[in-house]
């Protein structure tokens, strides 16, 4: 960790100073140990400030758009989920990548605060570290030693990308772990084995836990509308009203609307207050584009088009075959 | 004061429930919200934040003002009348109950707000202390300890080990009290001393705790040199524009009112709404906050600055639930702090 906050530090100073670039945007220690987040730098004097721990969670890349709009070039530290999310702005016409410098991190998955909480171990945390696939944590106990997966994201743990996909420079050409490379969508399917009326219990009680309060929308990569109709007045849709014909349709649409674009970093669910299944929806429609259209790519290339708006003859008509629950 | 032990706690909630709906924290999901109890929830009183606050029964996130239908030229307006039963939210911690006040004096100062006191009259607000504070916590900054009993509160109860200590505070509550008489046991000298050790405990723990040093009353209020400040644009660069804080806060109290467009017909309702939205206070010549910084600007010179300069108090009670609920992390703590509002 030590050696790669050197080269983050030593990177933006001199592309700061070569004017290379005329702002970083990177992660500042929070806090808390537990605590890391998004901080812009045009400063020399605060490249000091920058970290990378296990807590730098947040994908920084949907910044770029509002600070393009200030900056000519921008230097970006993104981990491999956020380059998906990254290369899918530029996909969506959102950011040129000739004014972005993307600094590749490898990561090896980062921690989750709220895990180490239920397990009691936040508190009076004083250190903390991960060696290969052990945590070792002290704490105003002692020394303990633990399975870093069982700690980890969600969202990290099933992985595809530890390595930025798209990068000017990276700054360790080691791979720190292993991606999982087979999809199995269990969780997706648990939802499918449901019969209609249990499918649709499940997914009114989730989405009746929502708040309104768009976290999922506005982390998300994808979700880039200059205004979005939920935000819209005039549209005629009553966006603030705490019903649940409302939350539902705030959520489908909001799934459908990522459809095919969403790069699975898993952002949604994990700002989510009251915890709702939001990913699970995501990963439904990755999971029938995968069945339907072959590999599932959002993000890994930009300049190949994406499948739900490139139509071909001999596509999938769903509407042939009967579809439902099983 | 009286006592329970935890084991016989299903059959207070149950009696209570004869006459009342009981709100309690519930764990579902993985996640703790005061809600309706019922047979076999899984009521726990260990988490100290639920996710979001129990100002959702004295001011709902959504409710209705009044239905109207046209025809013809006849215009009808029928209000919407409360048939609910009287309730009780048992497990309100000092923080949050303090935010009712704070919301009281907004909504019961006049002209007064219909509906709101209608709720806040229908409601028995039984208090639980706290013993473990989070590293989150900082009532205290806010001169509240998290064993107080606070102002307006009819009940406080204090749970040691499967003990919950129960001591009647207004009419309503000794009302209730006399009403559980049968499921309630007296204290003994023991269980006072017990109370004393532990309320001395707690206040020594947030003394302790990271925020401990924050203090608003540090923080310069010249509206003007704060408002102008460039810190501004520095804190509220991370901010991604969401709703979380304001809809986690038990404090914020904004709102917005909206109709249900129908043909001819259609329900006038009010709603939360979140000065982090891009079209909150939109009016006919526009929005009067363009930018995020403004909006991010509104929300923290509302509870440090305005609500201050009106009642006399400020409009946060330190829950630090925005702490832990923001997605990029910055909070009121990091705004007090910039501000100056920091103890050396």
């Amino acid at each position: 960790m030590e050696e790669m906050i050197s080269k983050m530090k030593k990177i933006a100073y001199e592309d700061l100073s070569t004017k290379k670039v005329d702002r970083v945007i990177g992660f500042g220690k929070g806090d808390f140990i537990y605590e890391a987040n998004p901080i812009f730098i045009s400063n020399l004097e605060e490249v000091d400030l920058l970290v990378w721990d296990l807590f730098c969670v947040n994908n920084l890349s949907k910044y770029l758009i509002n600070e393009l709009k200030n900056y000519q070039k921008i230097g970006i530290f993104l981990k491999g989920c956020d380059s998906l999310g990254f290369n899918q702005l530029v996909k969506d016409n959102k950011v040129d990548p000739d004014n972005v410098i993307v600094y590749g991190v490898p990561c090896e998955g980062m921690i989750d605060p709220n895990k180490l909480s239920k397990k009691n171990l936040l508190k009076d945390l004083r250190y903390l570290r991960r060696v290969d696939e052990k945590l070792i944590i002290v704490t105003k106990q002692g020394e303990k030693e633990l399975i870093a997966k069982d700690y980890e994201y969600d969202k990290c743990l099933k992985c595809k990308h530890p390595n930025p996909v798209v990068y000017s420079e990276l700054l360790e050409s080691n791979t720190l772990r292993n991606s999982i490379l087979t999809d199995d969508f269990e969780e997706v399917d648990r939802i499918e084995d449901m019969n209609s009326e249990e499918r649709y219990e499940y997914w009114s009680e989730q989405f009746s836990k929502c708040i309104r309060c768009y976290a999922c929308r506005n982390i998300c990569p994808v979700c880039s509308c200059d205004k979005c109709i939920f935000d819209n007045l005039d549209i005629g849709v009553s966006g603030k009203a705490k019903v649940d014909s409302e939350d539902q349709f705030f959520h489908i649409v909001r799934a459908y609307h990522v459809a095919g674009r969403c790069v699975d970093c898993g952002e949604c669910s994990r700002v989510c207050p009251e915890s709702i299944a939001i990913d699970k929806l995501n990963r439904k429609i990755i999971k029938d584009i995968t069945e339907i259209y072959g590999e599932y790519d959002a993000g890994l290339n930009p300049s190949k088009s994406s499948v739900l708006v490139n139509y071909k003859l001999e596509d999938f008509d769903p509407f042939e075959t009967s579809k439902g629950g099983k | 004061m009286k006592k329970i032990t935890e084991e016989k706690l299903p059959e207070l909630y149950s009696h209570i429930s004869q006459n009342h709906d009981l709100f309690v924290p519930i764990d579902q999901d993985d996640s703790v919200n005061f809600s309706l109890w019922k047979d076999g929830a899984n009521v726990n009183f260990d988490v100290l934040k639920t996710n979001t606050s129990p100002k959702k029964y004295i001011f709902p996130q959504c409710e209705t003002f009044f239905n109207f239908k046209s025809e013809g030229k006849k215009l009808t307006i029928e209000r919407i009348k409360s048939e609910e039963k009287p309730y009780v939210v048992f497990g309100v911690r000092p923080c949050d109950a303090k935010s009712f006040r704070l919301l009281d004096n907004v909504f019961l100062s006049e002209p007064m707000d219909r509906l709101y006191e209608e709720k806040r009259n229908r409601g028995i607000i039984v208090s639980m202390g706290c013993n473990e504070p989070e590293d989150t916590c900082f009532c205290n900054s806010f001169s509240i300890l998290p064993n107080s009993i606070q102002e307006g509160v009819d009940v406080f109860t204090l749970k040691l080990g499967n003990k919950i200590f129960w001591e009647a505070i207004s009419e309503n509550g000794v009302e209730l009290t006399n009403k559980l008489s049968d499921l309630l046991d007296d204290v003994t000298e023991g269980d006072l001393k017990e109370i004393e050790i532990a309320k001395s405990q707690v206040n020594e723990k947030v003394k302790e705790l990271p925020f401990s040093n924050i203090d608003p009353n540090e923080i310069n209020r010249d509206l003007n040199e704060l408002f102008q400040s460039k810190i501004w644009d520095e804190i509220s660069k991370s901010c991604i524009g969401c709703g979380s804080c304001t809809f986690v806060c038990p404090t914020c109290h904004c709102y917005d009112i909206q109709d249900y467009d129908g043909n001819k017909s259609g329900e006038r309702y009010r709603c939360w709404d979140s000065c982090m939205y891009s079209e909150f206070t939109l009016m006919a010549h526009g929005n009067p906050r363009t930018t995020q910084k403004e909006r991010f600007r509104q929300r923290f010179m509302h509870k440090l600055v305005y609500y201050p300069n009106n009642f006399d108090e400020y409009a946060c009670v330190g829950c630090g639930r925005c702490v832990g609920k923001c997605p990029v992390n910055m909070n009121i703590t990091k705004v007090i702090r910039k501000l100056g509002g920091e103890n050396q």
